[in-house]
Parts: structure tokens; sequence; C-alpha cells
């Protein structure tokens, strides 16, 4: 990758970084908790990011970063009160400044009508007097270029100066005698000028040094520069920090007045500079410099022709000595200094791209290294092999007879161990906060409670549970659905809410948190919860559920995940995005994840989703159905056991039930379920695995026999074959067969929906690699 | 020999920047992340010149200024503030503070190297 394209990926990163903190500093803002230095770093947070900006020319971001930092600034210096409500316009403000770090990404657009009503809002409150512009945002452009079009013009337009940099004293080669001057100064060509430069000692304070002001003005042209010692005091009266110096010189150039003044841009104010066309008389020079004191004894005193220093390299005068002492930057050095380092400097700047320069820097980045994903996501998959490999090898050894106690059987169990180890760590690596996804939900809860009329207050719990990366990429979607649906379905009204006795804002919680060896994100609001009744009729009416059906109320519940399903009356903008529950269920599911809601009237209701840690493993029982190699996720079930006769009754023409402990769960056969099969067997010839599905439910799902446990490494399915209804993923079992992962939920939906016969899916499942 | 520079910015993307400019050009670089940072780093690298941004947090840039300029062992070392600053009050309370001069961001590569030339020896 192109090193600057690097440091836009880097910038964009940075961005997200930013645009949290900003959202987060303003936030505690609007809560009347931030003090001033949070108001400092929401100011440095746009600021970072128009700078960033502006170094990649992403002009409609800079434009509306500079109006936004501009307003940002005057509340940190105090002219504009920091207020609640400012807080919102300024919430508002970085949600448009994160449209525009997109826009500028390549994702999505900006609405640019908005950004402008936002940018004239900024202003507006920058400055309420200003009249509000017609055309905010290009004004802003105006004030800012001249500042950036400064410098542009005050680099040397020396194109080939660049080039051949000599770095200063290499007026060597230019031998003029004084005799020489002489005669120039009758000719007086009109490209001469003469520069009359008395530093002060502020100068020197902030270490610039007028030998690389004569170097820079030696770029123009041939110089000759000429000390004006005459107030430099005695040795003992001497003070090494003040100036005590004048310097005359001679410039040959054919650049212009301002050419020459930009090479005193640094030291403005800092000396006194005198720049006249032509050649100046020693007492033109006398009485342009010493205007205070001048004496015709001391203008002559020093012989100026003996300090012409630039011209020979021997002559370092020693009256000069005394001067360069008296600055701390010393002065005479300067004059020779260049000669000498005139071989040495040049090298710099002019190296080649050295090696040298990538020399690591301990920086605060220190503790963190930086690796491209990729490799982390090869070392994951080699791990994978690894523990694929070491399963293998398990069963080859167990195959063998070996006995556990013995050296082998040891030793293996110790292989199987460290694999673990491995894989947990490297897993470990790639894991990742949620925060990633929960920062970008304030907003979408403000643009939501905006679009339906609510007042909505997210409150986020465990945004630092970390998890897999490849399971942070796919929270997203999910979390946003359910956001939405809490608070255009869940919540009331404002109005409704005080009709109610509740706060007019509502509240809506997002929590992640690890429990059992799976990530869990909660979305849960105090509205109105759900209401069942109308749930129930719609689900009758659209032919989903029979009207006579007794269901639980968690039951009825659940039934908003059925696919063609949706509680709104009117389509709202929100939520009638054509995604349903089901649709979320789905996705969630192909996740290996499990999606549920409960909900209690008049309190709200309750999403919870559950998914593994990884995507890239899963703990499994391996079992047989039908001569076919199965893998139930271990989460998913919660005791095997044997059926006795007795516990098995027939419900309905096919079906039957189980009776485990006090209640009875449906029997479900998997060989049948899958379509491995026409008929089953009697379940009391094979091993019963209880399951419970996300939403509760249970089933007892009947197998040939079990294997025993295993770690798996799951491959998609959907990724190498296509997605199959009863089926979650594949994987490779140690001996290299293929198996396939059972979608507990769905096999249990199955049976659900189809009550008696299920209908055999894809009979060719084997065909996934 | 090759010049060291240190470049303190509270913004990795700036840094990284500054970064490839310089190395381009052949110097040594080091890094800082603010103020109070730059000034550690100050002195384990004992750079050439120092290029500084000015809104950090920790120690701002004119307090880094500052902190360089009261130190007998650091006063002499060019200091280059970098700023997107179109404010001419911060800029002079940047000189004040002791800084050597500007580059105005966004800056380009040449530009900012000829900062350099014109304030390092």
């Amino acid at each position: 990758m192109d090193e600057l394209e690097a440091i836009k990926v880097t910038f964009f990163q940075e961005c997200e970084e930013l645009l949290a903190d900003l959202e987060g500093g303003l936030l505690a803002m609007q809560e009347g908790s931030g003090d001033l230095e949070t108001v400092n770093a929401v100011f440095r947070a746009v600021h970072s990011i128009k700078g960033g900006a502006g170094a990649f020319g992403l002009e409609p971001l800079v434009r509306f970063a500079h109006v936004f930092e501009t307003l940002l600034d005057a509340v940190r210096s105090g002219a504009v009160p920091s207020t609640i409500e400012l807080a919102a316009v300024l919430l508002r403000a970085s949600d448009i400044l994160a449209d525009h770090v997109s826009a500028a990404r390549g994702l999505g657009d900006v609405d640019m009508a908005a950004s402008a009503a936002m940018a004239t809002e900024l202003e507006h409150w920058t400055d309420p007097n200003a009249s509000p512009a017609p055309a905010p945002v290009a004004e802003a452009t105006a004030a800012e270029t001249p500042v950036e079009a400064a410098p542009a013009a005050a680099a040397p337009a020396d194109d080939d100066a660049m080039e051949e940099d000599d770095l200063g004293f290499v007026f060597v080669p230019q031998t003029i005698t004084v005799e020489a001057q002489a005669a120039d100064a009758e000719l007086a060509p009109d490209n001469v000028w003469t520069v009359s430069i008395r530093p002060k000692s502020d100068l020197y304070r902030k270490a610039n040094e007028t030998a690389l002001l004569l170097r820079e003005l030696s770029r123009l042209g041939p110089i000759k520069a000429t000390l004006d010692d005459r107030h430099l005091p005695e040795l003992d009266e001497l003070d090494p920090e003040a100036a005590y110096v004048t310097w005359n010189v001679r410039v040959e150039t054919d650049e212009d007045e301002t050419a020459i003044r930009e090479v005193f841009e640094f030291v403005d104010g800092d000396c006194d500079l005198d720049i006249i066309r032509g050649e100046a008389s020693v007492e033109q020079l006398a009485a342009l410099v010493g205007a205070t004191e001048p004496s015709a004894a001391e203008v002559q005193a020093p012989s100026t022709p003996e300090l012409l220093v630039a011209e020979e390299p021997a002559p370092a005068p020693i009256e000069v000595q005394p001067a360069a002492e008296a600055a701390p930057p010393p002065p005479a050095p300067v004059v020779q200094a260049p000669k000498a380092a005139a071989p040495v400097a040049p090298a710099a700047p002019a190296a080649a791209p050295a090696k040298a320069a990538q020399v690591e820097v301990p920086g605060p980045g220190q503790s963190v290294i930086r690796v491209d994903p990729e490799r982390i996501d090869r070392l994951i998959d080699l791990v994978g092999e690894l523990v694929i490999n070491q399963a293998m090898l398990a069963q080859r050894v167990g195959e063998y007879g070996i006995a556990p106690s013995s050296n082998l059987a040891m030793g293996l169990d110790e292989l199987e161990q460290l694999t673990r180890e491995i894989q947990d760590s490297v897993m470990a690596i790639r894991a990742q906060p949620v925060k990633s996804v929960f920062q970008r939900m304030p907003r979408l809860v403000r643009e939501v409670a905006n679009m339906t009329g609510k007042q909505a207050r997210l409150v986020m719990d465990g945004e630092n549970t970390e998890v897999d990366k490849t399971v942070i990429e796919r929270l997203a979607e999910p979390i946003t659905h359910m956001l939405r649906n809490a608070i255009d379905h869940g919540l009331e009204s404002p109005d409704e809410r005080k009709a109610a006795g509740k706060n007019p804002e509502g509240m809506v919680r997002l929590a992640a948190l690890h429990r059992s060896g799976r990530i869990v994100i909660e979305v849960s609001d105090d509205g109105k919860g759900i209401n069942r009744e109308r749930v129930f009729s719609i689900a009758v009416k659209k032919g989903l559920i029979a009207p006579d059906l007794q269901l639980t109320d968690e039951e009825i519940d659940n039934l908003i995940f059925l696919p063609g399903f949706s509680t709104a009356d009117k389509i709202s903008d929100v939520s009638g995005r054509g995604v349903g529950m089901d649709v979320v269920k789905r996705s969630v599911q192909a996740l290996g994840g499990r999606i549920s809601i409960t909900s209690r009237p008049g309190q709200g209701s309750t999403f919870t989703l559950s998914l593994p840690l990884t995507l890239a493993v899963l703990d499994g029982m391996v079992v047989d159905v039908a001569g076919e190699t199965l893998v139930v996720p271990l989460a998913a079930i919660v005791e095997s056991l044997r059926p006795k006769p007795e516990e098995i009754r027939p419900l309905g023409p096919v079906g039957s039930v189980l009776a485990v402990r006090d209640s009875f769960v449906p029997l479900i056969d998997v060989g049948l379920a899958l379509g491995y099969r026409d008929q089953s067997p009697p379940p009391t010839d094979g091993v019963v695995l209880l399951v419970e599905g996300e939403d509760g439910s249970r089933a007892a799902l009947v197998a040939d026999a079990i294997h025993g446990q295993r770690q798996v490494v799951i491959k998609s399915l959907e990724q190498n074959y296509q997605q199959v209804e009863g089926v979650a993923a594949a994987t490779i079992l140690g001996d290299g067969r293929v198996a396939l992962i059972l979608d507990v939920d769905a096999t249990i939906g199955m049976r659900r929906r189809e009550g008696s016969t299920p209908r055999p899916p894809e009979p060719t499942l084997i065909a996934a690699e | 020999m090759t010049q060291t520079v240190l470049t303190v910015d509270d913004s990795r993307t700036m840094r990284d920047m500054l970064r490839m400019a310089l190395a381009g050009a052949g110097f040594n670089v080091v890094e800082a992340v603010d103020g109070e940072h730059g000034l550690e780093v100050l002195s384990a690298h004992r750079p050439d010149v120092i290029i500084t941004d000015i809104n950090m947090p920790k120690l701002d840039g004119f307090g880094f200024i500052e902190a360089v300029r009261v130190d007998d062992d650091y006063r002499a070392i060019p200091i280059l503030v970098l700023t997107t600053e179109s404010d001419p009050a911060k800029k002079q309370r940047a000189r004040e503070a002791g800084a050597t001069g500007w580059i105005v961001k966004p800056f380009n590569p040449e530009k900012l190297v000829d900062a350099i030339r014109r304030v390092a020896a």
C-alpha cells in the first residue's frame, strides 16, 4: 500500500476514535458533567479531524469542521456559554461531522442541505449578531484561504534552488573583491539590494540565528555580508544574552523585495530590518541603523572591508568574535560554519529516503503493535487446523487401544490442553471490545427518537466486553434493529408516558456481558411492553398461527420473530424498512446465535441476543444419526439421557412427547427432521439430547449414538455451499470427514411450525466440502 | 550527519504525515504525543529540531515550548510550531513562548523541509 494511503487509513481510524471522544465529551457536557478539560478535548477532536482532513484535501469535511471548530473555540474561551441546549446542537453537528467523515471515506453521502443548515446554525451560535450568511460554508472557506495561502507564497519561488540546494554559503566561488564591489556600485545594477539586519536578543532567545538568515539570503543570489560591531561593548561590559551587532548584506538577486522579506518571516519583530534597493554606502547604512547614536568617528572606526566575511575562508576576523559570544547562537562561527558544513549539510535533506529514518521510535504506541489483520486471520486458521489435527491424532491413538495412563496418552492430553491454550490466546489477539459497535448507537437513538417524536435516553453497559472480531462485525445490524424496534415500538410518546405516570423521557438500555462462553447483548426499554392481544390477533390475521392455538405469554411475545410479522399499524419510517424481526432472527441464527424477547406489559421489553464468542470454533457433542455424523452445539444441550419406554407418550398421528421430570417435551428424531430417513426408529433405541432453544423452548432430540464432546472448527456452509435449514455450519472431524453442525433452534422450529410431518430439506448435504 | 527531528502532536495521522515527509527527506524522526511526553523524548534523543502542535492534552504547545526554552540544555534548539490556527494571536503567543518559526497545516513535504532548513544549522 502506498504510504500516503496507509496514513489515510490511519486517519480514518483516528477519526473514528476522535468522533467517539467528541460524542462522549458532548454527552458529558449535555449532562452538565463536562469541565473545561472536556470542552478542550472536544475542541481538540474536531481540530484534529480538520487538520488531518486538510492534509488529504478533503474539502467539504475541512469546511464543516472549521465552522464547528470555530464555535467550539468560542465555547472554550468562554465567549459562548456552554449550555445543555448548546450541547444538543453540538451533538447534532457531531453527527453531521461523522457523515462528512464517512463520505470522505467513500461510505455514504452527506445531506448537504442539512450540513449547510447546521453550519449556519453553528455560525449563529458563534456570533448571534452575524446576519445569516447566504453561503456560510463558502464564507468559512474564504476566511481560511488567505491563511493557508500565505505559506504558499512564503515558499521561496525557487524551483531549481530546491534542486541544487547548496545550503547556504556556497557563495564561495563568487570571489568579489572590495574593489570589484566598488565597481559594481558604480554600475548599480537594479538587481542589487542592501539588507541591514540588526537582531534583537529576542531573536536568539527563540533559537533563530543570523547565520541562517544569511544563508537563506544567499539562496536568493550572491551575497556579501558586512558586520558592523560599533556597538559591541568591551568584554567586561558585555551581556552574553544581548545583541549588539548589525549585519549589512549586499544581495544580488532577481527576486523582488517580497522574497527578501520572506527570509525574515520568522524573525519579524525580533530584528530591525531595512531593505534598500541598490547599493548603500556605509554612511547610509549607519544612518539607517545607528539612528540613535550615529557618530562620524564611529562610522569610520571599523574598517568595513576587513569584515567582509563571506569572501575569504581564512580571515575569520577577530573583531567578530566578541559578537559571536554576545549572542547565544554565536554569529562568528556562523561565518565559517557554513563553509565547513557545506559538504555535509546538503547530504541531509538530499539523502534518499534513508532507511535510517525508519528507526523505531519509542513512542506512546510502544505497548501496542499494529499487525495486519490478515496475518492474525491466517494464524487463527492455522490454529484451527492444529485443533483438527490434534483431534485426529487423539482419535487414531484411541483406535489403537492405548491405555489412558500410558505416557503417550498423557502426552496427548497435554498436547490437547496446550492446543486449547494456544487457541484461546490466539483468539484473544483478535478479540475487541464491543465499544466500537456501541459507540455508533447514541446517534442512532437520537435520530430514531427525533424521527418518531419520542424522547429517549440511551444507557450503555459493558462496552468493554470483548468478543472476537468476526462477531463484532456482525453485531451492528441486529443491535441497530433491536434499538430501533425498542424506540419505535417499545417506547410510548412523551404524552402517553406522562399519562401513565412515567418520565416523559424513555430509557433504552444496551448492555453486553459474557455468559457461559457466549456474548449476550441485551436491549431493553421501559416502554409499554408487547401488546399480546394485538400480536396474537395479527399473527392469526396473517395466517401465521391457528386462531385456536393456546400459547404462553412468552410464546406470544416471540411471535414477532415469525416471518411476515410486523406489529406497526402503519409502516413507520424507522422500523418499516422492509426488515422485520424475522430477518434479524435469521441473521443471528446464521451466526450460531439466538435471540428472544421477554416483555412485561406497561414496564417494557427486553431483547436478548446471544452469540458465540467466536465464529471460528465451537464446543459440540458429536452424535450419529442414520449413519451420518452430526455435531450438536454444546451450548444448547441441557442434558443427555436414555429414554425409558414409559416416558414416551404419543401425541397426534406421528408425534410423541417425552416426560422429563414433571414436564413433557416434544420428541424430534433428528434423522427424520433432516430428511436422512423416512421412518423413526423407536426412541428407546437411541439417545436423547434434551436441548433448549434461545426462546427457552425445550425439545428432546433423538440421535442413534453419542461420540462425546469435541471442539470443532466451524466451516461456513453458506460460503462453501449454501444455507440449509436445520444446519448451522459444517466442520471437519479428526478422521477427515465432513460433519454438519445442527442448528438446534431451527430444528425445534421446524417441528413446531410443521406440526406433524417435517418436509425433508436438501437431501444432498454431504456435497458440502 | 543525519539530523534528528522531534515531532510532538496528539494526532497519529499528523505524526505519520510528518514522519513520512521527514523520513523521505532523510531526517531521523522521533515522536511524542503531547507536551509532557515531548519533554521526556527530548532528553532521551536530543533532537536538532522540534516540530510541535499547539492543541494537545496534558501539556499544550505553548507550555511545551516554554519548558524547552527555560532549560539551558535545550533552549537553543529551534522549534517550529505546526498548527492549523488561522488565528494570528495564537501564532504570536507561540512566538512569545519561544517558537522559532511555524508551519501552517496542511503542509506539503517541500514546505516542511524548507522551514526546517531555515531554522536548522
